[in-house]
């Protein structure tokens, strides 16, 4: 499973004129001018305010596990656009488009395309 | 055949058909109970060119209503965003902002002392001084200029009750003729009181607020002496129309629409609207995980 396991990363610079950022904060912290591929296994899924938090181990290339903590809305607007609290659940192998943070950290916003245990998942539209 | 049992055997076919549709009709219903919680609202679009479902009622505003989602920009009639690109981080002040407000000298420095984490000023979140960010009340009217999706109004003959499941707001709008506060302590939610001044055309207003709130989510400031206007105009039975004047002399050099006949949509009756509530527990886990880690240069 290593091998699919990893960040790639590739520059998505239109995509920071077209994606509305959060309600509660903005992409201050964030690189809103790239979007990285994290893929890696569910650890925990925090349904709760301000923001709903996925929290993922992440398999480097050296062989080093690296926990990363990736956000969405709150429950109430992942609601609206088709999730719950069991949307994700621990050992769930995933893969999400997120903005990084500018500090290196492993840290982001999802972005655009999410696949759990290798099906998409579709957002449903939301005001 | 006697006319006993004809009619037992009537009876019993009518039995045999009838129950099913009986069942079905309960069942429904129980289905049913299970989708009333947590309603999710339709989407906007499906209001648009919708034909009302009949004429405004007279002096009623009450029901639940749909404001789509104001979302974290500001004041509808004056956001915080630049017309084009990506927002920039960290600036002092609005200039390039599409509509600006009237500050008052003291009023820019007000503005300029309030950290927000959205909009053209917008800092990293854990830098915020939002009050929101401690779960503070929001207050009024910055409940209604963030997180207003969908609001109970209720009606009876001396006042007008508004509920904002999200951030808990509650406010009440006194009909019974009393007068405003002359000198009064300074509520989160302050003192409002509202008349008829037509049929449909309800206006509120409401002083005595706290200054220790802000007026929205992009920081900007009012003092104790702001006072807010709002009309609600009736349209017809699925439509409702908010006003909102900004009268804050200290703050603003003339008075300002945060709102202007901002549409609002007639739920179900039996639409359940979920909470949305600030947790300091829940805010400190969130902060202390993904916030303070991510602000862009780690805190010394």
């Amino acid at each position: 499973m290593a091998h699919k396991l990893g960040i790639v990363a590739f520059v998505g610079g239109l995509l920071a004129f077209s994606i509305p950022l959060f309600a509660h904060h903005g992409g201050a912290s964030f690189d809103t001018t790239k979007t990285v591929t994290v893929k890696g296994i569910v650890t925990d899924f925090v349904w709760t305010n301000p923001h709903v938090l996925l929290r993922l181990d992440v398999k480097e290339a050296n062989g080093t596990v690296t926990n990363w903590v990736v956000e969405v809305w709150n429950p109430v607007t992942q609601t609206n656009r088709g999730w719950s609290r069991t949307t994700f659940k621990a050992g769930d192998e995933v893969s999400v488009d997120v903005t990084a943070a500018k500090n290196g950290r492993p840290i982001g916003m999802i972005r655009g395309r999410i696949v759990i245990n290798g099906t998409e998942f579709k957002e449903t539209a939301a005001n | 055949m006697s006319k006993r049992l004809a009619i037992s055997i009537v009876a019993a076919l009518a039995a045999g058909v009838v129950s099913p549709l009986l069942r079905a009709q309960t069942a429904a219903p129980q289905a049913a109970a299970a989708e009333k919680w947590n309603n999710v609202p339709p989407p906007l679009s499906t209001y648009k060119d919708k034909k009302p479902s009949g004429p405004a009622p007279r002096r009623d505003i009450s029901g639940q209503w749909d404001s789509g989602f104001i979302g974290a920009m500001g004041a509808p009639e004056h956001p915080a965003s630049v017309p084009v690109g990506p927002q920039p981080v960290g600036r002092p002040d609005e200039t390039g902002i599409a509509k600006p407000l009237p500050y008052t000298p003291l009023g820019l420095e007000a503005l300029k002392a309030n950290k927000p984490s959205r909009g053209v000023r917008e800092i990293d979140s854990a830098l915020s001084n939002d009050p929101a960010n401690l779960c503070d009340p929001l207050g009024f009217p910055y409940m209604f200029l963030w997180e207003f999706r969908a609001i109970y109004v209720v009606q009876d003959p001396l006042k007008v009750i508004m509920i904002n499941p999200y951030h808990a707001g509650v406010r009440i709008i006194w009909t019974d003729g009393r007068p405003l506060p002359k000198d009064p302590d300074p509520r989160w939610n302050g003192y409002s009181v509202g008349r008829w001044v037509d049929d449909y055309t309800f206006v509120v207003e409401t002083t005595g607020l706290n200054p220790r709130s802000w007026l929205d989510h992009v920081g900007r400031p009012h003092s104790e002496q702001l006072r807010v206007e709002e009309t609600y105009h009736r349209v017809d039975r699925d439509n409702l129309t908010l006003t909102m004047r900004i009268i804050d002399p200290k703050m603003y050099t003339e008075p300002w629409f945060a709102m202007n006949k901002f549409p609002l949509h007639l739920l179900p009756a039996d639409f359940d609207i979920p909470e949305l509530l600030c947790s300091p527990s829940e805010n400190k886990a969130y902060n202390d995980l993904y916030a303070t880690p991510a602000i862009r240069e780690p805190a010394k």
